[in-house]
């Protein structure tokens, strides 16, 4: 079931009526609702895959009371280490397999063997398979380094905690100390909240079909036929992307989040404008925020993070970096992409700017940006929008060779698409959308937020507007982030 | 939650308004003539109306259309005569030509090719050959006056009856509940842009429910049995042709080579049945022939059609 779609707007209703009205008075049968629900949901994909989540659950949850009930630190560690192992083992199964092989025999063959695959599988990638692992070795991690006091012994409130449905395919990827206690304790309805989870979802569903889907065909056009195109088309092409992936992920947090709110809980934000960041450091503030955020507490800082030495944090970056790449998808391109944003980092973090912009956004105290940050912002945005030439790409070679045809011979074109776009039409799309979301930067959540009421109307008409304007109902509508 | 619930409504209600009165402005959504059977059975659209066709979720297509007295989009009035030279276009929506504004149609720019004659459009959406058949028969005193007529023909669409009877599926659009929810345009507007599609998708899944389902498993058709299917075809242009006549002296079919099975084009060729193939012409175009969201024929597709025609009308003379 996807958020864009009829089926999940009537499964949506259903529940929220059952939760508040039916369930109302006990908070485990709420989270009994939640957690069928939930299921529900993703067995609406392939109900097969349920068992992982299952066994997911079942073994974070003993190992959670293992790591509570030992004394030792080494035993603690064990404990831990099993969650990490399983759930790294799981990912590594159904993602990863495949490519170890593949990339084991790709390099006996550059050396002059050849070696027949016998090995590879055909295996499904479980929908959402890196967010829910993720989340439920955040509960153990959160045990062991005591951010959790005690683990829950209410197993069903667990398993609603990892399955929890707006955020289960595709994040936000929410730690156990945030999420799960608000499923424990008793939620009561409340006006505002509900109005600005309608008010996100609307916002979010807005990103997904005017932005994300309305500029797919163009990059998928450009990126399947790159070597036709001169070098202009193409960086309008990955220009575009960086608005299709920005549109179709954040998109989707926002409905995730605005979900989440009509049920009376409160999810992490997982993008705060990360087009206006000032420096690649800002960007990693904001774009993605939830994972970050996990490397940062389970990866970065056990590591040592910046408290070693220079060489040693240098060092952890990389390794964040290439991990945080290699998480998005078993090949060759996330990797470049991510070593390509540790190396755009390590020289901000060097400089010792990459904590100076966490606290502001850019034109924070006028209306206007400064020259300066104009120009900060626009070098970040082609830095990131570059890094997308290997995330976009379907391999390697691709990539390099899309980098080398804008690289080695410029030349510029009026781009038409084949199936005649008009394509002003969308270049006055992104113009609006970044001037509007620049008017409401300050605050990702509030994406509405104007005084006037009748102000406040007319904007919702022309997003709905638009929406309309933009629909098209012959594109594949599935999330970006799905595949990973 | 009672404030929850009746200010949603309000805001959805009022939404809804506005984004009709928007529509309406900016003529988002099409104008649907109103159709009927007359005296002679024959279904055409009801005369002297006009309007605009729409395509695209943001008038990527906008034309206007103006139905003449005898129930066809055309810029002129049939009235042909003995002394004069006419050329009658029958066929479906290509000929109708609601894509384009009306006095720039197929039949207006063959108007201009070859300057002495005047041409007749009897073209409406969704007719196949045995539509065709019976308006020529229906209406032979008219066409017996007229000096060429060419008939837009699709193997694999226009020869699926053997014998004509009016569509009653495409009537039921003339029904109340029809004619009234295409007054709301924003209606109109979502439909044709596809937002709709899922949820009459949902109401067709509830409705199947308890039903057996059928097998959505697509068939590899085999083929033995595209022949034989193809082979019916053929029967029904028989027949039809039997039934409501043909008369090759002045029938011409107008049909893709491309797109039509060898073994019938060799029957027509070995009959003696005349045919203008389009279907080279428009591949070798370099610019594109159709509408974008459609596949109608654009102001060049249309040009290249008429040219067409024209050629062969002269040759003809």
């Amino acid at each position: 079931m996807v958020f864009n779609s009829l089926d999940f707007f009537i499964f949506l209703a259903i529940v929220f009526i059952l939760y508040w009205f039916l369930f109302k008075k006990s908070v485990k049968l709420q989270n009994i609702l939640l957690l069928i629900s939930s299921y529900i949901f993703y067995g609406w994909w392939d109900w097969r895959f349920l068992s992982l989540i299952l066994l997911s659950t079942i073994v974070d949850y003993f190992v959670g009371i293992m790591i509570h009930s030992s004394e030792s630190q080494s035993k603690r560690k064990r404990w831990l280490w099993v969650s990490v192992i399983f759930n790294v083992g799981l990912l590594g199964f159904f993602k990863y397999f495949n490519f170890f092989v593949d990339s084991w025999i790709d390099m006996f063959t550059m050396f002059g063997y050849e070696i027949k695959s016998t090995w590879t599988l055909q295996v499904i990638l479980p929908v959402g398979i890196s967010f829910y692992t993720f989340q439920t070795m955040s509960y153990s991690f959160d045990l062991y380094y005591k951010k959790l006091k005690e683990p829950t012994k209410d197993f069903l409130s667990f398993a609603a905690f990892v399955s929890f449905f707006p955020q289960l395919v595709a994040g936000p990827i929410e730690r156990a100390s945030n999420l799960l206690s608000q499923i424990t304790n008793k939620r009561s309805f409340s006006y505002e909240q509900s109005v600005s989870g309608i008010k996100l979802i609307l916002w979010g569903l807005f990103k997904k079909v005017v932005i994300a889907d309305s500029l797919a065909p163009i990059v998928d056009d450009i990126f399947a036929n790159y070597s036709t195109y001169p070098a202009s088309t193409l960086i309008l092409g990955v220009t575009m992307f960086s608005f299709q992936v920005y549109g179709d992920f954040s998109g989707y947090s926002d409905i995730a989040i605005g979900t989440a709110k009509l049920f009376g809980i409160e999810l992490m934000s997982n993008f705060k404008f990360p087009n206006f960041s000032r420096n690649v450091a800002e960007y990693w503030q904001r774009w993605h925020v939830s994972l970050s955020t996990w490397f940062r507490h389970y990866v970065y800082i056990p590591l040592g993070g910046s408290r070693v030495s220079k060489l040693k944090s240098v060092r952890n970056i990389i390794i964040i970096f290439l991990v945080s790449g290699f998480w998005h998808g078993a090949n060759w391109t996330f990797i470049f992409w991510g070593a390509f944003h540790a190396l755009a980092f390590i020289p901000v973090f060097l400089m010792g700017r990459n904590t100076i912009y966490k606290n502001s956004v850019v034109g924070e105290n006028s209306i206007f940006p400064s020259l300066i940050e104009i120009g900060q912002v626009l070098l970040t945005f082609s830095i990131v929008t570059f890094s997308r030439i290997f995330f976009r790409s379907e391999s390697i070679t691709d990539a390099f060779n899309f980098i080398k045809r804008i690289t080695s011979n410029f030349s510029y074109e009026i781009y038409n698409h084949p199936m005649g776009y008009r394509m002003i039409d969308y270049y006055i799309l992104i113009g609006v959308f970044i001037l509007y979301e620049y008017r409401i930067r300050k605050d990702e959540r509030a994406p509405f937020k104007f005084k006037s009421k009748i102000i406040r109307f007319i904007v919702y008409t022309i997003v709905i507007l638009l929406m309309l304007l933009f629909f098209d109902s012959n594109i594949d509508r599935s999330f970006i982030y799905f595949q990973f | 939650m009672k404030k929850l619930f009746f200010k949603s409504c309000l805001y959805v209600v009022l939404i809804l308004i506005t984004l009709e009165i928007i529509v309406r402005i900016f003529h988002l959504s099409k104008d649907n003539p109103s159709r009927f059977v007359d005296e002679f059975n024959v279904e055409k659209w009801v005369p002297n109306q006009e309007g605009y066709s729409v395509t695209g979720n943001r008038r990527q297509n906008f034309s206007k259309f103006y139905i003449n007295n005898s129930g066809y989009n055309s810029y002129r009035e049939f009235a042909p005569t003995l002394n004069k030279k006419e050329l009658a276009l029958v066929g479906d929506s290509f000929i109708e030509g609601f894509h384009q504004n009306y006095y720039n149609s197929i039949g207006k720019k063959i108007e201009n090719k070859l300057q002495d004659f005047e041409v007749y459009e009897y073209g409406y959406a969704g007719y196949d050959f045995a539509d065709q058949l019976h308006l020529i028969h229906a209406y032979k005193e008219t066409f017996d006056k007229i000096d060429y007529v060419v008939l837009g023909l699709k193997f694999e669409n226009d020869l699926m009856r053997s014998e004509y009877n009016v569509v009653t599926d495409r009537m039921h659009l003339e029904s109340p509940l029809y004619r009234n929810a295409r007054k709301i345009k924003l209606l109109v507007y979502t439909q044709n842009i596809g937002v709709l599609e899922p949820l009459w998708k949902l109401a067709g899944r509830i409705a199947s429910i308890g039903k057996k389902a059928n097998s959505n498993e697509e068939k590899e058709v085999t083929e033995a049995e595209i022949q034989y299917q193809q082979n019916i075809y053929v029967d029904n242009f028989k027949s039809l042709i039997d039934k409501y006549g043909f008369d090759k002296t002045r029938f011409i079919l107008l049909l893709n080579v491309d797109v039509t099975p060898q073994h019938f084009l060799d029957y027509l060729n070995k009959n003696n049945f005349e045919y203008i193939d389009f279907g080279n012409a428009l591949k070798q175009s370099k610019k594109p022939t159709t509408l974008i969201y459609d596949r109608h024929w654009n102001n060049h597709g249309r040009e290249i059609i008429a040219n067409l025609i024209a050629e062969h009308i002269k040759k003809s003379n």
